[in-house]
C-alpha cells in the first residue's frame, strides 16, 4: 500500500463523529484527554498535550512521570485506554508506530533509534527502503540509497564518516542523532520527536545536536524534544511542559520562564 | 577499531563468511598433505553429498538465527516430514502428494514452534528443545523404530536425492540454489533488512514499523520447511527414512552457522557462511576418515574448530561491526 493510501485509510477510518476541539483545529499535533493504563497502573491521567506548526517543545519531567508514554502514545506505539490524538485538525487513530511514521510523526528513541550492527545507510531507510524493480522481483537499491544517506550526512554535519557501509555502532551518542535528525528531513516528516537527545553525550555534541533542532524548525519542521535538563533545551524551545507523576502540571511559553525555575518545576517544589 | 586494519584488507575483513573460507582452505590443505586420496574429484564429490543435506538444514537454522531465534527441532522435523511423506507413498499415493504433506506438517511445526516463543516470551530454545524431544518421541511411538522405505523407481525421487552429472547429486543442486536464493533475499531484498533489523534490534524494528512477529513466524516456518526439504533429500538418496535420522543435526547446523559467522544472539549472519561452515564439516569428517585417525575424533575437532573459530569470528566482528 503507498503512503499516500495509507494515510487516507487511517483518516477515513476516522471521520469526525463530533465537532474537533478549537486546539486540534490550530495545532500540529493535539493529544486530547488521554489516559493510559497498563494493567493496573495508570501511566498518563488525563493528559492533554499540544504542539503548534514550526514550534520546539521541551517535554519535561522526572523519571516517571509520563513523559515517554505521551509521545509513545502520540505515535503510535501505545493505543490510549482514553482520549483522542488529533493531527493536523483531523482525529487519527495510529495502530502501530509505522501508521504514524506514514503519516509525518519521525520519533528518534533514545535507545532504539538505530540497529547498531547495519550500517548507516541500512538504517538511515530502515522500513522505508528503496527498491528497484529486476523482472518480478523487487531489490534494495543500495547504490541510490548510499548515495543520498551520504548527501543526507553531509547536510547534518556528519562529515568523518568514512564510508557509508560502516556499521552505526562506532558512531557517538551525537551522531546517531544526527542520523536521526537527517533521515526526519529527508522523508519530509513534519513532527519529530527527540527521546531525551542529548543525555549521554558531550557538551560540544550537545550544542550541534541543538543546532540541528533549530535547523529543523527553520525547514518548516515541528519538533518535541523529550528531557529532564531544562538547561540544556531552553534556548531553543518555543514552549516547556511538564508532567508529574502522569498528570499535566505546567505549560508555559520561554519568555514567561527561565531554566531555573522549571527545575523547581520539574523538581515539584513550585 | 577498522582503522587499526591495513586499508586494502578492511573489505575482506568486512567479509562474515571470511573466517570460514580461512578455516575450509587451512584444513583442506592440512588433509591433502596427510592423504593424497583427499583432494580427488570422486572424495570432493561424497563430501558435498553428505555437506548438502546438513547444509540445507543450516540454511533455514542461519536466517531464524539472523532474525534472532532459534530452532533446536529441526532434526526431529529432518526425520518426521519424509517419514509422513514415505508413509503416504507407500500407501500408494503419488509421491508429489507425500512431499506436500511432508512440507505441510513441517510448516505447522515451524508455526507452533513460533506461535509458543511470541505469546509465552520463552526463548525458542527451550521452546524448541522441547519440540525436538516430543516430535522425536512421536517418531518413535508411530513407526515403532522401524525404517519406512519406497523402493519402487520413480523419477520424482531421483530428482531428491539421485546422481546428476559427474557423481554429484541432485540434492548438492539444490543445496547451491537455496544457498544463492536466500543469500540474495538476506542482503539484496528489503525483507532480508527487516530479518537483519529484527534480530539486530527488535524494538527498533517495531519502532520504524516493521512487524517483528510476522518476520519471526515466516522464518520459523521457513526454517522447519528447509529442515523437512534436507529430509527428502536424504530419503532420495537412501530410499527409505530411520526414525533415528537427523539426530544431532541441529547442534551441527547451528555450529555450521556459527563457525560462518553468525552471532547466537542475532542480528548478523552469511547464508554463504553457513554453507562453508557446513563444508568444513563435511571435510572434516571425510579427511579424517582418509588421513588415518580413528574416525572417532570427529566430533572432538569439530568441536575444536567451532570455538577457535568463534573466538576468530568475534575478533573481527568487533573491529569491522562493533559490539
Amino acid at each position: 500500500m503507498s503512503t499516500e493510501t495509507r494515510q487516507n485509510e487511517i483518516v477515513r477510518q476516522q471521520e469526525p463523529r463530533g465537532n474537533i476541539p478549537r486546539e486540534a483545529r490550530e495545532s500540529l499535533a493535539f493529544v486530547d484527554n488521554v489516559t493510559m493504563k497498563f494493567n493496573k497502573v495508570v501511566a498518563l491521567r488525563n493528559v492533554s498535550f499540544k504542539v503548534g506548526y514550526n514550534e520546539v517543545v521541551g517535554l519535561l519531567g522526572d523519571n516517571g512521570a509520563g513523559k515517554s508514554t505521551l509521545i509513545k502514545v502520540l505515535n503510535g506505539f501505545h493505543q490510549p485506554t482514553a482520549g483522542q490524538i488529533y493531527l493536523d485538525g483531523r482525529p487519527v487513530n495510529f495502530k502501530s508506530p509505522r501508521d504514524s511514521r506514514d503519516a509525518g510523526i519521525e520519533t528518534a528513541y533514545q535507545d532504539l533509534a538505530l540497529v547498531d550492527l547495519m550500517t548507516i545507510t541500512r538504517n538511515f531507510f530502515l522500513g522505508r527502503e528503496l527498491q528497484r524493480r529486476v523482472g518480478p522481483f523487487k531489490f534494495l537499491d543500495m547504490p541510490r540509497m548510499n548515495e543520498i544517506a551520504a548527501k543526507s550526512m553531509a547536510e547534518v554535519g556528519l562529515r568523518n564518516i568514512r564510508e557509508m557501509y560502516e556499521t552505526v555502532s562506532f558512531l557517538s551518542g551525537g551522531e546517531r542523532q544526527a542520523i536521526a535528525i537527517g533521515r526526519a528531513t529527508f522523508f519530509g516528516a513534519k513532527l519529530l520527536i527527540l527521546d531525551e537527545p542529548t543525555a549521554a553525550i558531550s557538551v560540544a555534541e550537545t550544542e550541534w545536536v541543538l543546532r540541528l533542532v533549530a535547523e529543523a524548525k527553520q525547514n518548516g519542521l515541528s519538533v518535541i524534544m523529550i528531557t529532564h535538563n531544562a538547561y540544556e533545551v531552553f534556548d531553543v524551545a518555543d514552549r516547556f511542559v511538564v508532567l508529574q507523576q502522569g498528570e499535566n502540571y505546567a505549560d508555559l511559553k520561554r519568555e514567561e520562564t527561565n531554566a531555573k525555575e522549571l527545575i523547581e518545576i520539574i523538581a515539584g517544589r513550585k | 577499531m577498522i582503522g587499526q586494519i591495513p586499508k586494502p584488507l578492511q573489505g575482506v575483513a568486512r567479509m562474515k563468511e571470511i573466517g570460514a573460507l580461512a578455516g575450509v582452505l587451512i584444513v583442506m590443505a592440512a588433509f591433502t598433505i596427510m592423504s593424497d586420496r583427499f583432494l580427488t574429484p570422486g572424495n570432493m564429490v561424497s563430501v558435498f553429498t553428505v555437506t548438502s543435506e546438513l547444509g540445507i538444514i543450516a540454511v533455514g537454522v542461519c536466517f531464524l538465527m539472523i532474525s534472532g531465534e532459534f530452532d533446536l527441532s529441526v532434526g526431529s522435523v529432518f526425520a518426521i516430514s519424509p517419514m509422513l511423506g514415505a508413509t503416504i507413498a507407500a500407501a500408494g499415493a503419488p509421491l508429489w502428494v507425500g512431499l506436500l504433506a511432508g512440507l505441510a506438517v513441517a510448516a505447522a511445526i515451524g508455526f507452533v514452534n513460533g506461535q509458543l516463543v511470541l505469546r509465552t516470551g520463552v526463548p525458542s530454545f527451550i521452546i524448541t528443545l522441547g519440540g525436538m524431544m516430543f516430535y522425536r518421541g512421536v517418531i518413535l511411538a508411530v513407526s515403532g523404530g522401524f525404517p519406512v522405505s519406497y523402493l519402487q523407481p520413480s523419477e520424482f525421487m531421483h530428482y531428491l536425492g539421485g546422481r546428476t552429472a559427474m557423481g554429484l547429486r541432485w540434492s548438492g543442486i539444490w543445496f547451491i540454489v537455496l544457498v544463492i536464493v536466500f543469500q540474495i533475499i538476506l542482503a539484496r531484498t528489503r525483507y532480508g533488512n527487516h530479518v537483519s533489523a529484527v534480530g539486530g534490534n527488535a524494538g527498533t524494528a517495531k519502532a520504524v514499523g516493521i512487524d517483528v512477529a510476522r518476520v519471526k513466524m515466516t522464518n520459523f516456518m521457513l526454517c522447519s520447511m528447509t529442515a523437512a526439504l534436507a529430509g527428502f533429500m536424504r530419503f532420495g538418496r537412501f530410499r527409505s527414512v530411520d526414525p533415528t535420522a537427523g539426530r544431532l543435526m541441529e547442534l551441527e547446523a547451528i555450529a555450521a552457522c556459527v563457525i560462518g559467522g553468525a552471532l547466537l544472539t542475532g542480528g548478523y549472519g552469511s547464508i554463504v557462511g553457513a554453507f562453508l561452515g557446513a563444508f568444513l564439516m563435511g571435510v572434516m569428517r571425510s579427511g579424517l576418515i582418509l588421513a588415518g585417525p580413528p574416525p572417532y575424533w570427529y566430533q572432538g575437532f569439530i568441536g575444536l574448530v567451532l570455538v577457535i573459530s568463534v573466538i576468530l569470528n568475534t575478533r573481527i566482528r568487533k573491529a569491522v561491526a562493533g559490539s
